[in-house]
């Protein structure tokens, strides 16, 4: 027997509701599981948009003094390595097997160099924005264009079996930003 | 502004006066026709009482936007569409297919809303393009299960947005969407006759195939070639039934025919072995064709198309022979001998 109209309406909707709520528990879980690499970060960029705020956030740092930038930083698969209470970029591989024989973690993305002495790199990695309240967003801002504080902005990242790299949290100026369910 | 009916019943008045129509088929005849539907003072308000309400929740909403935590954010652009898919189906039960129609678009643009919302709302990172193919193809659900014309032309916009969002020529191994999607909004456009949904879905077969040939390279004179003779032949098929769904039919060959000639002509500017005036001839003879055609058929947009595209053939021709003056002479002389030729031959054969 055919379903009758409303009926098929009505599974049709809360299929399309639960897809929802699996997207964002599968998303929570995988980004719970991953494991936690902090990276360091330049500015913040805090914006207004029709659907709220979000500060802007770019994934830099100096590599050490001397090593070169990596070649090959579009090929995928990039290769980080605990430097300090940070991690840093250590290679650049086609797949990831290749990349975690260059540093213990390996994150989908790539790595373009910025120059400078030392060598400065920009990680993209997925991960450019922050959503945060506006007032919020604008003290992170206040607080990483104040100064010496801006050397402390750190993006906490939870990077996946799968490689993705998933945001779950910023500390910037002494004052950390979680992302959670509240 | 007098209304359908009482058009009717003055032409009625006068046709019974001339005793076209027997003065007693007169109720009968307006009987059929039934009464306009007018909504009452106190429906009227109350429609903008709700609208109202509407907005101030929505007001209200924004002001706290920031306040609100997130999971209660999430609940809420959940119980929006929800909301809507169950007035969809109110209305599906009450037999109001227009309130059915209307409220499962609505729920089909929220539903995309939803996604954009909830990736910010928890952060997740996720492609644009990804987005917008998803909306679609929750929209195309939408559309299936409750014969929504309207939830299906928001699916199409959605897989069409994806497709050009990150470029047209973004991966040249992933086809774009609406080469899959436009296909399936024809048949349901022809299955449920719905002329609006014929027009969406007619453009997203012509954008559908023009970004997949982008995506699989430089266009090729034959790639063209071939696309153009495709689009032709399903005019061909769609005017061969058109007597099953005229208003469906209509968008679909005006749709088909844009296709057939705007790929035709495209080959013709490719610098291949098909550039030249041997393109120009055929160009000005299909266009002269399908005005005949469309005049014929009394199909307004194909007429206008087919003098756009002999304007256009005569524009190329002046210009291909450096507005030589004399050579355009002998073409156009030829190309006005064939059509008087061939509409005498026509006439006669009528004649006949």
């Amino acid at each position: 027997m055919k379903p009758s109209l409303p009926l098929r309406i009505l599974v049709a909707g809360a299929g399309l509701a639960l897809a929802l709520v699996g997207l964002v528990v599968a998303e929570g879980q995988a980004r719970a599981r991953g494991q936690e690499v902090r990276l360091a970060m330049e500015a913040f960029d805090p914006r207004s948009l029709l659907t709220g705020h979000y500060a802007a956030l770019q994934l830099v740092h100096a590599l050490p003094e001397g090593v070169p930038c990596p070649d090959g930083g579009d090929q995928g698969w990039l290769a980080l390595t605990p430097n300090g209470p940070v991690h840093r970029l250590a290679g650049a591989a086609a797949t990831r097997e290749a990349a975690l024989k260059l540093g213990p973690v390996a994150v989908r993305g790539e790595a373009s160099c910025l120059g400078g002495e030392p060598t400065r790199v920009a990680l993209d990695i997925g991960i450019d924005r922050i959503h945060a309240d506006q007032e919020e967003a604008q003290a992170i801002e206040a607080a990483l264009r104040g100064g010496p504080e801006a050397a402390e902005a750190v993006a906490i990242v939870s990077v996946g079996r799968d490689g993705r790299a998933r945001l779950k949290g910023v500390i910037a100026g002494g004052r950390r930003t979680d992302l959670d369910w509240f | 502004m007098a209304g359908y009916r009482q058009r009717l019943e003055q032409d009625l008045d006068r046709w019974i006066g001339a005793s076209l129509v027997p003065a007693e088929n007169r109720a009968a005849i307006l009987a059929d026709v039934g009464e306009s539907r007018r909504l009452d003072a106190a429906t009227t308000l109350a429609a903008v009482g709700a609208v109202f309400l509407g907005i101030a929740i929505i007001a209200f909403v924004a002001a706290n936007w920031d306040a609100i935590p997130r999971i209660a954010r999430f609940v809420l652009v959940l119980a929006v569409f929800l909301s809507l898919c169950g007035g969809a189906a109110w209305a599906a039960r009450r037999e109001r297919p227009g309130l059915r129609n209307g409220l499962l678009a609505l729920a089909a643009l929220v539903y995309a809303a939803a996604i954009g919302l909830t990736g910010q709302i928890f952060d997740i990172a996720g492609s644009p393009p990804a987005a917008l193919h998803g909306a679609g193809l929750a929209a195309g659900l939408l559309a299936l299960a409750g014969r929504s014309s309207g939830a299906a032309m928001a699916g199409l916009v959605l897989l069409g947005l994806g497709d050009i969002s990150d470029g047209p020529f973004r991966e040249a191994a992933e086809p774009p969407w609406l080469i899959f999607g436009a296909p399936l909004g024809v048949a349901l456009a022809w299955k449920w006759r719905s002329a609006p949904l014929a027009h969406v879905a007619g453009l997203g077969l012509v954008v559908g195939a023009l970004l997949a040939l982008m995506r699989l390279g430089p266009p090729t004179d034959a790639g063209l070639l071939l696309t153009a003779a495709a689009f032709a032949a399903a005019a061909a098929a769609v005017r061969w039934k058109r007597d099953a769904a005229e208003a469906v039919a209509g968008a679909l060959f005006g749709w088909c025919v844009l296709g057939a000639l705007g790929f035709f002509v495209m080959a013709g500017f490719e610098g291949g072995a098909f550039e030249g005036l041997p393109h120009r001839i055929v160009w000005l003879a299909l266009s002269a064709g399908l005005l005949a055609l469309a005049r014929a058929d009394q199909h307004g947009a194909a007429a206008g198309l087919a003098i756009v595209s002999l304007i256009g053939a005569v524009c190329a021709i002046l210009f291909d022979l450096g507005l030589g003056l004399m050579s355009a002479a002998g073409v156009f002389l030829v190309s006005a001998l064939a059509a008087l030729i061939a509409g005498w031959l026509m006439r006669r054969r009528a004649a006949a």
